[in-house]
This record gives C-alpha cells, structure tokens and sequence, in this order.
C-alpha cells in the first residue's frame, strides 16, 4: 500500500470513526482501525460490533493494499500533524507516515485478522434530509430506555403510517414521537439509541440528505464520505399509538422559558422524593404554580403567566419534565393532562408534530 | 442430543482459538438444526455471521467431524435467544406505566414469598454494637444516612478494607436497620460468590427470569465481598443489568470489597465506574483505643469486666483484625471459665504469648527514616547532638519505635541512633511509652509513623 493524502482529510476521517475503537473489549484488533485502498479512495473503518463506521477519504493511490493501526496512536499522532500532503506507505505491517517534518512508523496488524464488516445486499432504500432526520433524533433520543433487560425499549422506533414517517422512544415512563415527512415507502425498523447518538456526532452540519438502508438484520446511514452500520433490535414495538390521549380536560398554554425556570426552582426541592413535584392550572389566577416538598429542607412554590382550560394538579418527576421541555422549540408550549394518574402530554403551542408523553407519579 | 452436540464442539474449539476471540464469536451460538448433514448453526449479530463463514467454517467442520457428525454444509443463520418470549413479554405488559413515587414504595408480594429476603441477614449485626472509632466513622456515618433513608443518597455505597475490621457488621447493620423500621421492604443480602452460583444454577436449571426477578425486585441489594466477582463475565454482565436496574429505580445498593474498585483485576470497566458512582469509603483499621472499646462490649456481653491491663493488653496484641482480636478475648474468656480463674493479664500473656514478633522486611534505618520524615527533620539532625525539642522528641520516638516494633537491645537503639550511652535509650522508650498513654497527639503520630512502616 502507498498512497498520498492530505492531512485535514485524514484527520476528519480519524476523528469520526476512531471513537468507536474499543480499548476495553475482550478483542484487542477492535482497538484498531482498518486502513484500506478502494480504487483511488482511502477508506478508514472501526467498528465495536455493534456499529460500524467506515469513512472515504480522496487520496492518490499508488499502491493498493490494507492494514490495521491502533486507532487512539493513529488519531492523535495524526492530529498533530501540520496541515499538508501525508505519505502512507506499507512495508511488511509496518505502516510508515511520512510528511516534510515527520517520519514515523506505527507497527500494525494485518486487515485479515479484523472481522469482517457487514454488507447490506439488498434491502430497501430511502433518502431523508439530514437537518431534518437530525433534530427528529435530538426530540425523540431523551425518551429512550438504557435499560438492557427490556431490549425493544432501548431502540428508536422508525416506521411509516399513513404515508408519514415517524420516529418514536419510549421508556416507559415517558414516550417521545416525532412525525417526520410523508414518505411513500412501507418502513419499520428498530434502531438502538447509543447507535443513533453515534449516528448524530459523526453526521455533523451537513446540507445533504441521509440515504438509508436496510435490510431485517441491520441498516446502514451513508452521509457523504461517511458510512454508519448498525444492528438492528429484534423484536415487536409496543403500540404506543393508544397511549396517546387525543383529549384533554385541562390544557395550559405558557411560555417555555418561564416553565423551564420554575421546574428548575422546584426540582431543588424535589431530591429527597425522586424528583417528584406537583403541578397545579389555576383558571382564576391564570396561572400554573409548581410545588414540591422536601420534609428536611423545606418546600417551594412556584408559578408562571398561562392560558387555562380547567382546574387540575398532576404529579410529575421533574427530571422527565425538564428533559421534555429541552426537546420543545417554540416559545410557548401547551401541557395538557386528564386525570392524576392518566398520562400527561407536552407539545409545542403551534405545531402538532412532536408530541412528547410523561407519566405521572403517584401522589 | 443437538445440545450435547454443540456442547462438546463449543468445548473443543475454546481450546483451540483464543479466549478473547472464543468470548466474541463462539458464546451465545447454538445448534437450531442438524438434518441429513445440513446444520444450521444460531448466532447473535452479523458480525459473528461474517466471522464464522468466513474464519472458522473449516474450524467448525472439522470440530464437528471429529464429534461424529458429517456435515455437508453448515449454515449460520442470525437468530435471538429467547426471542420468543421476549415477543411475550411486551405484549403482556403494559408499554407505560404509572411511576410509584419513590417514598411510598411499598412491596406487594405476599408474606410466604418475602421472608426469603430477609435471608443472609444476622439479626445480631445492628448499630447498636458497632463500636466507632476514627476508621470508621465516616463508613458508620454515611451506613447510618442510608438505613434512614435508602437510595436518596450515597446511593451505591462502596465499602472498602482489609479482612475483619467490620464492613460485614456495617452492612449487615443498614439491612437490620432498614427491615426494623419497613419490616415490609426487600432487603436482598448475599456475598457475591453466592450471586455467581445462584447464575450459575439459574443458567443451568433455565430460570434466568426467575433470578433476574427477584434480585431487581429488591428494595436494597446489599452485596458483600464484591471482588469474587472479578474475572466472571456473564456474571458481571448480569450483575451488570442488575445494578442499572436498581439503581436507575432509586433502590438503595450497597457492596463491599478488600480493595477499591479500580484494583480489583479484571473487573469490567463499566462496572467499576458504577461502583465509584455513588460514594467510596476506605474502612481502617481501627486504632487502639477502639479496640479497647471492642474488647470491653464484647466481655461485657459475655458478662465479665476486664481488668484495664487486660484490655489494653488484648488491644495491643492484635492490631490489624477485629476477628482475630475476638477470637483472642474468647480464647481467653473460654480458658479462665474451665479453669474457673479471674481473667487477668498474667493469664492472658501467658495463654495468647508475647507480642513480639519481629517483622521480617522493617529494619532500623527504616525506622528512623520515616520519623524523621514525619517531623521533618533531616537525619544529620536526628542522628546529630543537637538537644533542641523539635529533634529530641522525633529521635525519642524512633528509639520507642525500634524498642517497640524490632525488640532491639537498649545498646542496640543507642548506637542506631548515634548515641554512645544506652542509658539515653532506656530514657527516652519509657518517656514515650508513658506520655503515649497520657497524650493523643504522640499516639497519633505513633501510629501514623507505623502505617507508613507497614506500607
């Protein structure tokens, strides 16, 4: 292998793929990213087993040929670099990088030993803008469970109904979703999360659109030069659908950044009881006051300017409650809830598609 | 018959690839079907798909032939273990749920299951006779905050310390303390050697839900001995999800180990981050006068008052383990009832022997060293004759020291310390001897001075 490219390329490309390099798994060539000439491309590649990422680099080839490097030793030598042309040439596993100051060589390990990465040989295949897939992910990712022990849960559920695409999350103790665009194509697939935070790092501002494939085992995000393989989950998504209340007997319209601030104020005094507060619309006062308790600290009240259907309190974990908030982009934002233990929805005040869901606690 | 068969190739080939690469590929595989020679071989991910096709197929034949089986084609098909009831299981539960609020936590199980949460537990550990000293009074502290109010704080706890200074008693306390004042609460207390073997049997007798269920079910886990654990994956891993269940419920964990989680080899990264995650405390050894206290409640809970001399005597000989010390006043306290003898310091030197024992890898320099190092005085100094207080009382307590911990003969500790007149040792050990009693500070610096010898 012998190949020139240029340092910003390499870098970025090392960048985007070497965190997924892992140091700590039982198989030491996962710490290593794989080096490989396709065509007159330079392709740079790791993978966790869980996901892959490879990306393309432009570059002038002069020999074919592959190898795997340590990822960290590779990233950092590389990223300290000057900017200019990098010469890689191969010489029996033992990768030599020359530029007009530098002259290193980094021992490798032959690309046979990598496990193979995965091909998608036929599956479907769509395309999505990626401003718009992007902020889809940041409204729905919150909601999502971390916890192993019901793996369907740990996923972000995308699929289409009635000519829209939607992405979904849930934890079940709160449930984000999120309508996309109308999409012709029969989708439904389960994506896991950390893949998908993954996939929002290594995608970056690009103006481009996400083509995305997918076959019943994985799916694979190509943005640019970046190529993003991931599992998918196996198993059923509940159907949350019926979970959603379509009406409400108490709505309560107010400006997000008042509702962000008093739920703050109010968690402080919310520690002792797992982030428990209670909500309570006021159609008199015009107003909804936030109160929590802490027997040994003390109590807080607090209340900010809405717009009120009806009276109601409802009990919620603020924790949950400020995350919803975070995903909420208008300025105003309705909460609307039923009863005390019956499922509470937050959304923006002008818009109908991101809806996000909280249980409440028993109170 | 299938099982047996994969078995037994699984077995062979773990013997032939590496085990890091035996652990990626091979585990979670198993045999779906083997008809006319055509096997299908169930793997998790398609990375393992890849791997095996295109790696260790020829492996795999070979292995399988070896095992009697002649196989014309071997297919890898990816395939979730226990997929079926999974499906099952969403169906059936509810997808949201209505959050208990975490103060009012209430277990509903009926009372012929819960008694076996209160299993492990010795009624006899409580804080009542715990005795505090200043090694421990920040484990007893933080112990304390918990029992009143588990999982809102310090939540996991990590005690850490040597063998018999009471991070057994301090824990098994918390759970007395917790059942005493909720009798209804899930109080799960096992030591993890016994949380490998009860995976172990729940592997093998297929009741992994059932032993996933009842440790997440608890309200407090309490887990002792936390370093048996190191080196076992699949338990790790499950302990693993265990942990993140409880802990991501706010229920209160509680673990103990001999050493801090990041010594502990060949413990999980992602576990021991875990563990540092709440609070770690370094439990002491205790100093003397706890150990005075120790062995004082533990006669009088015999019913017998101990001469002072003996205490201090019996606090004196063992310094390092409260097991030991116990075991040295009950060998004592047996001893004077079959005999029907006062239990005095005469009987008590005699019965346990001297303490002197001489301590192979300290010598004299050593010892002069680290006390001039304490004082921060230079050894010309020490060794010097300069009679200025600051010198004179570091080099009088390395004399104490070198009579004390190595037994030297008083001309000996003279002339290590550059003096020509023994007289000027006999001095200075009894000086120090007697003010160490009297005086705090000097007893602090003592120890501190021999911590750092033991080191």
């Amino acid at each position: 292998m012998k190949l020139q490219v240029t340092q910003e390329n390499l870098n970025k490309a090392l960048s985007s793929v070497a965190r997924i390099a892992n140091t700590r798994g039982t198989l030491p060539i996962l710490a290593n990213v794989v080096l490989r000439t396709v065509g007159t491309r330079l392709t740079i590649a790791a993978t966790n087993l869980d996901i892959a990422i490879t990306h393309y680099i432009g570059s002038k080839v002069s020999e074919e040929g592959s190898i795997t490097v340590p990822a960290r030793l590779m990233q950092d030598f590389v990223g300290s670099l000057p900017s200019g042309v990098i010469e890689l040439k191969l010489d029996d596993y033992k990768l030599h990088i020359t530029t007009d100051q530098y002259n290193s060589v980094i021992n490798g390990v032959s690309a046979e030993e990598f496990p193979v990465m995965p091909a998608i040989t036929e599956g479907k295949n769509w395309t999505i803008p990626v401003k718009v897939f992007k902020k889809g992910l940041q409204q729905v990712l919150v909601a999502a469970s971390n916890d192993e022990a019901r793996p369907v849960l740990t996923g972000l559920y995308i699929h289409t109904s009635g000519g829209k695409l939607y992405i979904a999350s849930t934890d079940s103790y709160r449930l984000a979703e999120k309508e996309i665009m109308p999409l012709e194509e029969d989708i439904n697939i389960l994506v896991p999360a950390s893949s998908m935070q993954e996939l929002l790092r290594v995608i970056g501002d690009q103006d481009t659109d996400i083509e995305i494939i997918h076959d019943d085992q994985q799916v694979l995000f190509k943005v640019g030069e970046v190529e993003l393989m991931t599992r998918l989950i196996d198993g059923n998504y509940p159907d949350y659908k019926k979970l959603i209340p379509s009406t409400f007997a108490v709505t309560a319209t107010l400006k997000r950044a008042d509702f962000v601030n008093i739920t703050k104020v109010s968690s402080l005094f919310a520690k002792e009881s797992a982030g428990s507060v209670t909500i309570h619309a006021d159609p008199e006062a015009k107003s909804v006051s936030i109160r929590s308790v802490a027997s040994q600290l003390g109590e807080n009240t607090a209340q900010a300017d809405a717009d009120i259907t009806a009276e109601g309190s409802i009990t919620l974990n603020s924790r949950y409650l400020l995350d919803a908030l975070g995903t909420l982009n208008s300025d105003m934002v309705m909460l609307c809830f039923n009863g005390k233990l019956e499922p509470c929805v937050l959304k923006e005040a002008k818009s109908t598609d991101y809806i996000h869901v909280i249980m409440p606690l028993k109170s | 018959m299938k099982d047996s068969l994969w078995k037994s190739v699984l077995g062979e080939i773990e013997l032939t690839v590496s085990r890091a690469s035996f652990i990626t590929w091979f585990k979670n595989t198993e045999l779906l079907t083997n008809k006319d020679g055509l096997l299908v071989v169930g793997v998790p991910t398609v990375f393992v798909k890849n791997q095996l096709e295109r790696k260790f197929n020829d492996l795999i034949i070979d292995t399988l032939k070896k095992n009697g089986v002649e196989p014309t084609k071997v297919d890898y098909k990816i395939h979730t273990k226990g997929k079926s009831t999974l499906h099952k299981r969403s169906s059936e539960e509810t997808v949201m749920v209505v959050a208990p609020q975490q103060t009012d936590t209430k277990p509903k199980s009926s009372s012929s299951v819960r008694h076996s949460y209160r299993q492990g537990l010795n009624e006899k550990y409580t804080f009542d006779n715990f005795i505090v000293g200043s090694g421990n009074e920040l484990a007893y502290a933080a112990c304390q905050a918990i029992a009143s109010a588990p999982g809102t704080r310090y939540n996991p706890l990590f005690l850490y310390g040597g063998v018999g200074i009471g991070k057994t008693h301090l824990i098994q306390a918390v759970g007395n303390a917790i059942l005493s004042n909720d009798p209804k609460a899930h109080v799960v207390y096992i030591s993890s050697e016994q949380f490998v073997q009860e995976f172990l049997d729940a592997i093998r007798y297929k009741k992994n839900t059932d032993f996933a269920g009842f440790y997440r079910s608890a309200d407090v886990l309490i887990v002792d001995d936390m370093q048996f654990i190191a080196g076992k994956e699949k338990t790790q891993e499950e302990f693993f999800h265990t942990f993140n269940a409880l802990h991501q419920a706010n229920k209160q964990i509680i673990i103990s180990s001999d050493k801090p989680p990041k010594d502990i080899p060949t413990l999980e990264e992602r576990l021991r981050s875990r563990f540092n995650w709440g609070m770690s405390i370094d439990m002491q050894i205790p100093d003397f006068e706890t150990r005075c206290a120790i062995v004082q409640t533990k006669s009088t809970t015999h019913g017998i008052t101990l001469e002072p001399s003996v205490v201090e005597y019996l606090a004196t000989h063992v310094q390092t383990n409260i097991r030991e010390l116990e075991g040295a006043l009950n060998q004592l306290l047996a001893f004077c009832e079959m005999r029907g003898l006062q239990p005095e310091l005469q009987i008590a030197t005699s019965l346990l022997g001297s303490s002197k024992v001489r301590p192979k890898h300290i010598n004299a320099k050593q010892i002069v060293e680290k006390t001039a190092k304490h004082y921060h005085v230079s050894m010309e100094d020490i060794m010097g004759p300069k009679r200025d207080k600051d010198i004179v009382v570091p080099r009088q307590i390395a004399m104490y020291i070198l009579r004390s911990e190595l037994h030297l003969s008083f001309p000996k500790i003279a002339r290590e310390l550059g003096r020509k007149d023994h007289t000027t040792a006999i001095h200075s050990v009894e000086k120090i001897a007697k003010e160490s009693t009297l005086d705090a500070d000097l007893r602090t610096a003592i120890s501190e001075i021999k911590d750092r010898l033991y080191a």
